[in-house]
């Protein structure tokens, strides 16, 4: 079976899904059902062989490498999840077909990228991805000028920042095939070297949201419906680490320029600190989702941009998993959403209660975010310490410290504002645990999380093979234990299970000694200092709950990026206000136009000819 | 060959145009069908021809009257010429079909229309195919005089308005083809364009610069060329919808068929190549920078054509040979996308009074097909794969990457954000705007609907399997580059080689 097959399925099976929703919302349905069997179905039982086709002299090529693989199945598993649980999640929306065929595009477009041998195709499927999943964020038609055109906009500069180096390449090179350009990279000059690299680094650092590039993320994951974001968040946004991976390790670490990876590596590092700040005082919970999705990406870069062989390998160990949990959160966040009808902080409290199934799955995938074991974030915040501090990085590390340190404020905001904490009668009335569709996927990625935790040689060992294509051969991993560079080693069984132990001992005395304590609280019941409470005054826990710490940090939240692209934008606009200015309407001054041309010409012809 | 011939591209319509009013008195509906079954015609003439040039390799030459060259007229079917003047028969059939309907309020109207679009067709295919440059002068008066009266043709202040800007620079253009014309005859004695390519290096230094200039100038003028361009905004603006397509599929191109002719094949000046150039990157930055600023959608539309164009000089300027590759390709891409904007668009505010863009807020809703290939034709026209666009474009970043020309790329790629950003605007404002209620949708005709999918249809074909035409462009590179051979064929016996 050729691989192209594999991509044409998916873009025919997106028309068709359109055409099905068009005739009958069921026959839809289970187009998309069947889709999401039989993607992972057909991709972890097929055997890859490569393709070429030749298409205006260029001949792309096909095939897998196993570092694709590895995203790919990333791609895969997410996006059938995702698929899934968009069946019950859209329901009651409109226009399905249009969204369930550009889902299918994207995903189609990400398959394209992974399989693509050479630049031009990978560019063709990134543009396919990009037009696709822009169709997505705008099509709840929500500011679509302010977040879908300004996500059009950055992934447009940064896919032509990409395209710029793919032709440039193909003239230093002589071909765009993306083995012969690494290979052929040393002999560039380095103005050459500097000059493609950085244009490839653009283009995957706009998709994969680093820090100054960011500033679409928040608003398109915000506004794309959840399930989708699931897959935009988790699996999207790592095409651009796909990209920044072959980039940072074939071609700085392996080219001898480590000053560049130094460069990624800090532009993560600033990326995780900042995006956890500013993810810390978010009161829309899809916007903390988004700010920590940027945070996250940081913490890749930076193991990517070190380049040594265990921080690439935790850069990707983590980027495998931060699709899953991200994954997951957004369908949590998504769940929340299709039950309640909000997504503020203010909104929403209390939720445990009716729907704890969501309550649990959140759970574990914040633990796994925040990296405390006995989940499987924690062996990747290992392994990325390690790495930083074997390789002498030691301010980075207070960076990382710093940023996954104030990522629990977050977490904890999370848990707490949606689930924990006081508890409105009113506002519970109604709701109800999600439908067995929305859990199951939800579910099966939580118990794999947990699973990797104990185990986390069962990603490692996809990943020690991907890091063959990145050329680091033999990299030496175990099923359920590390071993740092000291020699100390750590089993995570035991570890893991005396952690739980301790946790459900503690849990158990805490709820014992309490339980009579313990007393429903709603948001009115507040000790009011003798002033009368008003029925607009706000008083839910969650609100402003970090005030203290902004106040603190609050110099350094001023500055935003965007401002100053708005100014940019906008002093584009009014200098081509000037040009406009030229058509002045009146056919006199066009006449004075060609006279003008006319006499300049015939006074400059002794230099120009 | 005597069912197909070169001769009745240009007799044809000629003809059909004068008789036109009488097939009317016959019977009304002829003046309708008539020149549907010419624009077919012509079709066949150029799948004969072209099939011709393609088994024998080289160009078929026609001689008027007898006379030979360099004495007597001739028309050259080169690849080349003929991949233009079959552009031009196939969009002139589209407009053909999208108008059948849309003329059929007043008689009138209908007849003054076609006769008309004849007289168009017939002057862009001429000017296109003629090998003798006062010839080609005359074309381009027919080109220039029916289309005066085609921008003017709601008899509104506006129109006439319009109308009578493009009159004023035409005149200038006219002016300063003919001295130059005039200044090589002077010289050369001769208005044959192999033989003033032949001779080309006995003209004084002086003179000839000068003739190129106003030669230059007076072929900007048609090829809208920033600054000689200030007509062309109104002039796509105020014109009647099919109409926009004529300017930017026929007419356009026999405009920058003109200057390519003059820089590639007439003279022998390397500047011009890079004045070409420099024209083309000021005409882009300024047309898709206006575009950015536009409110209303048909000079939206006129100015993002003018910035194409402006893409085409930068293509024919590198003038190397996978530069002109791309520079047919972008041809091809803006004659179908173009037109397929201009069709769409004119429905999308068909009722609007100022045509502004906000006017057709929510109509995705109210039209969807016709918003859909709107929508298409932008995706299509800032290069988004897979769509046509898009290998134009990147087949153009790397010839201007052969070239070394780095800082052009990102001047190309950074005007490429810009045309998204205005061309998304719209798209994003005709389907999730809220509908302002102010102007009724006009569903479009089922004729003009066909044509509208049959151009969606060809973008979308070609963007997957771009190879399917492209082969068409290397040949009508191959032809276009090869002046020694354009002058052999043409004078077969006057041939003394050219080194």
């Amino acid at each position: 079976m050729s691989n192209l097959v594999i991509i044409l399925a998916i873009f025919g099976w997106a028309i068709l899904t359109y055409l099905a929703f068009k005739i009958n919302k069921t026959l839809g349905n289970v187009f998309v059902g069947v889709l999401a069997l039989a993607l992972p179905a057909y991709f972890f039982t097929y055997t890859p062989s490569d393709y070429t086709v030749s298409v205006m002299g260029m001949s792309l090529q096909f095939g897998f490498t196993s570092f694709a693989s590895l995203f790919a199945m990333l791609v895969v598993v997410l996006s059938s999840f995702a698929l899934l649980y968009s069946i019950p999640y859209m329901n009651k929306k409109d226009r399905l077909g249009w969204f369930y065929m550009n889902f299918m595009f994207s995903v189609g477009g990400m398959m394209g990228i992974l399989m693509s041998k050479d630049l031009v195709s990978l560019f063709i499927f990134w543009e396919i991805m990009t037009w696709s999943s822009y169709l997505i964020v705008i099509y709840q038609g929500k500011k679509v000028n302010k977040v879908g055109l300004k996500y059009m906009i950055f992934s447009a500069i940064g896919a032509y920042a990409m395209l710029m180096a793919i032709v440039l390449i193909n003239k230093w090179s002589g071909n765009v095939n993306i083995e012969q350009f690494f290979a052929s990279f040393p002999n560039y000059s380095s103005a050459a070297k500097l000059l493609s690299s950085l244009l490839l680094l653009t283009g995957f650092g706009v998709k994969s949201a680093l820090m100054p590039l960011h500033v679409w993320a928040p608003g398109a994951y915000t506004k794309s419906p959840m399930s989708y974001t699931a897959v935009f968040s988790g699996a999207l946004s790592k095409m651009g680490i796909y990209g920044m991976a072959l980039v940072a390790v074939n071609l700085y670490v392996h080219s001898n320029m480590p000053i560049m990876g130094e460069v990624i590596a800090w532009a993560g590092a600033i990326t995780a600190v900042l995006a956890t700040f500013w993810a810390i005082f978010q009161n829309d919970i899809r916007k903390l989702l988004a700010y920590s999705s940027i945070g996250q990406l940081g913490y890749i870069a930076v193991g990517l941009g070190i380049g040594t062989e265990l921080s690439v390998f935790a850069g990707l160990y983590l980027a495998i998993l931060h699709g899953l949990f991200k994954g997951v959160l957004w369908m949590v966040v998504g769940a929340i959403e299709h039950r309640t009808g909000k997504t503020d902080f203010r909104d929403i409290s209390g939720l445990i209660k009716k729907m704890p199934f969501t309550f649990f799955v959140a759970l574990v995938a914040i633990i796994a975010l925040a990296g405390m074991p006995p989940l499987s974030g924690f062996v990747g915040k290992w392994m990325l310490y390690e790495s930083m501090i074997t390789s002498n990085h030691f301010i980075m590390v207070l960076f990382i410290f710093l940023s996954s340190t104030a990522a629990f404020l977050y977490c904890f905001h999370f848990l707490y504002g949606l689930f924990l904490g006081q508890q409105e009668d009113e506002f519970l009335k109604d709701v109800k645990e999600v439908p067995v569709l929305m859990m199951i996927p939800m579910g099966l990625i939580s118990l794999s999380l947990i699973a990797f935790g104990t185990f986390p040689g069962l990603i490692f060992k996809p990943i020690a093979q991907a890091m063959s294509t990145l050329g680091f051969e033999n990299v030496t991993w175990r099923m359920s234990s590390l071993t740092n560079a000291w020699g100390n080693s750590m089993f995570l069984k035991p570890a893991n299970f005396m952690f739980m132990a301790v946790f459900v001992f503690f849990l158990i005395i805490i709820t014992v000694v309490n339980h009579k304590k313990t007393k429903k609280v709603g948001t009115k019941d507040i000790a009011n200092g003798g002033e009368p409470i008003r029925d607009e005054d706000n008083l839910h826990y969650s609100v402003d709950i970090y005030r203290p710490f902004y106040r603190v940090i609050s110099p350094i939240m001023k500055y935003k990026v965007e401002t100053f692209y708005k100014r940019i934008s906008k002093g584009i606009e009014e200098f081509f206000q000037f040009f406009r200015r030229i058509y002045s309407g009146n056919g006199q001054t066009y006449a004075l136009y060609v006279v003008i041309f006319l006499t300049a010409l015939l006074i400059l012809s002794s230099t120009i000819f | 060959m005597v069912v197909a011939n070169p001769i009745l591209y240009v007799a044809l319509p000629l003809l059909v145009a004068f008789l036109l009013p009488l097939f009317g008195k016959i019977h009304k509906e002829l003046i309708r069908v008539v020149p549907g079954l010419l624009f077919m015609f012509l079709i066949f003439n150029t799948v004969v021809l072209f099939s011709e040039v393609t088994s024998t390799g080289k160009p078929i030459i026609t001689q008027i009257a007898g006379w030979a060259p360099p004495i007597g007229i001739n028309l050259v079917f080169s690849a080349f010429s003929g991949f233009i003047a079959g552009i031009i028969s196939i969009m002139g059939l589209l407009v053909w079909v999208y108008s059948y309907k849309f003329k059929k309020v007043e008689f009138d109207n209908s007849l003054k229309y076609f006769v008309l679009i004849m007289l168009v067709t017939a002057g862009s295919i001429g000017v296109v195919l003629t090998g003798d440059i006062f010839n080609l002068f005359v074309f381009l008066e027919i080109v220039a005089l029916s289309s005066y009266p085609l921008v003017a043709f709601y008899r509104g202040r506006d129109g006439a308005e319009a109308s009578f800007k493009y009159l004023i620079v035409g005149a200038f253009a006219s002016i300063a083809i003919l001295l130059g014309i005039v200044l090589i005859y002077s010289q050369l004695g001769t208005l044959n364009m192999a033989e003033i390519s032949l001779r080309i290096g006995e003209m004084p230094e002086k003179i000839k610069i000068t003739a190129f200039i106003l030669l230059f100038l007076g072929f900007g003028i048609e090829a809208e060329m920033f600054p000689l361009n200030g007509w062309a905004p109104d002039a796509y603006s105020q014109a009647p919808g099919p109409v926009g397509a004529v300017f930017a599929s026929m007419t356009a191109k026999a405009g920058i068929y003109t200057i390519i002719r003059l820089v590639f094949t007439l003279f022998d000046i390397d500047a011009g190549y890079q004045l070409l150039l420099g024209m083309g990157i000021i005409t882009l930055v300024v047309s898709e920078g206006i575009a950015l600023r536009q409110e209303k959608l048909k000079r939206m539309l006129a100015f993002s054509s003018l910035g194409q164009m402006g893409l085409l000089m930068i293509a024919f300027g590198i003038n190397t040979k996978a530069a002109v590759v791309a520079g047919m390709f972008i041809l091809f891409n803006h004659a179908v996308i173009k037109s397929l904007l201009f069709f769409s668009g004119s429905y999308l505010v068909y009722n609007s009074e100022n045509k502004n863009i906000k006017d057709l807020f929510g109509f995705g809703k109210k039209l969807p097909l016709t918003a859909f290939l709107f929508g298409l034709g932008a995706f299509a026209i800032v290069g988004l794969p897979p769509l046509s666009g898009f290998w134009a474009k990147l087949s153009l970043l790397m010839a201007s990457a052969d070239s070394n020309l780095i800082a052009l790329i990102a001047l190309i790629l950074i005007v490429s954000v810009v045309e998204i950003v205005y061309y998304f605007r719209v798209v994003n404002g005709l389907y999730f705007k809220k509908y302002t209620g102010e102007f009724e949708p006009h569903k479009p005709s089922w004729n003009a609907s066909l044509v509208m999918l049959i151009l969606a249809a060809v973008i979308v074909t070609v963007g997957l399997y771009p190879d399917l035409i492209y082969n068409y462009f290397v040949n009508a590179a191959d032809a276009l580059m090869d002046k020694a051979n354009y002058i052999q064929n043409v004078l077969p016996s006057n041939f003394v080689g050219l080194n």
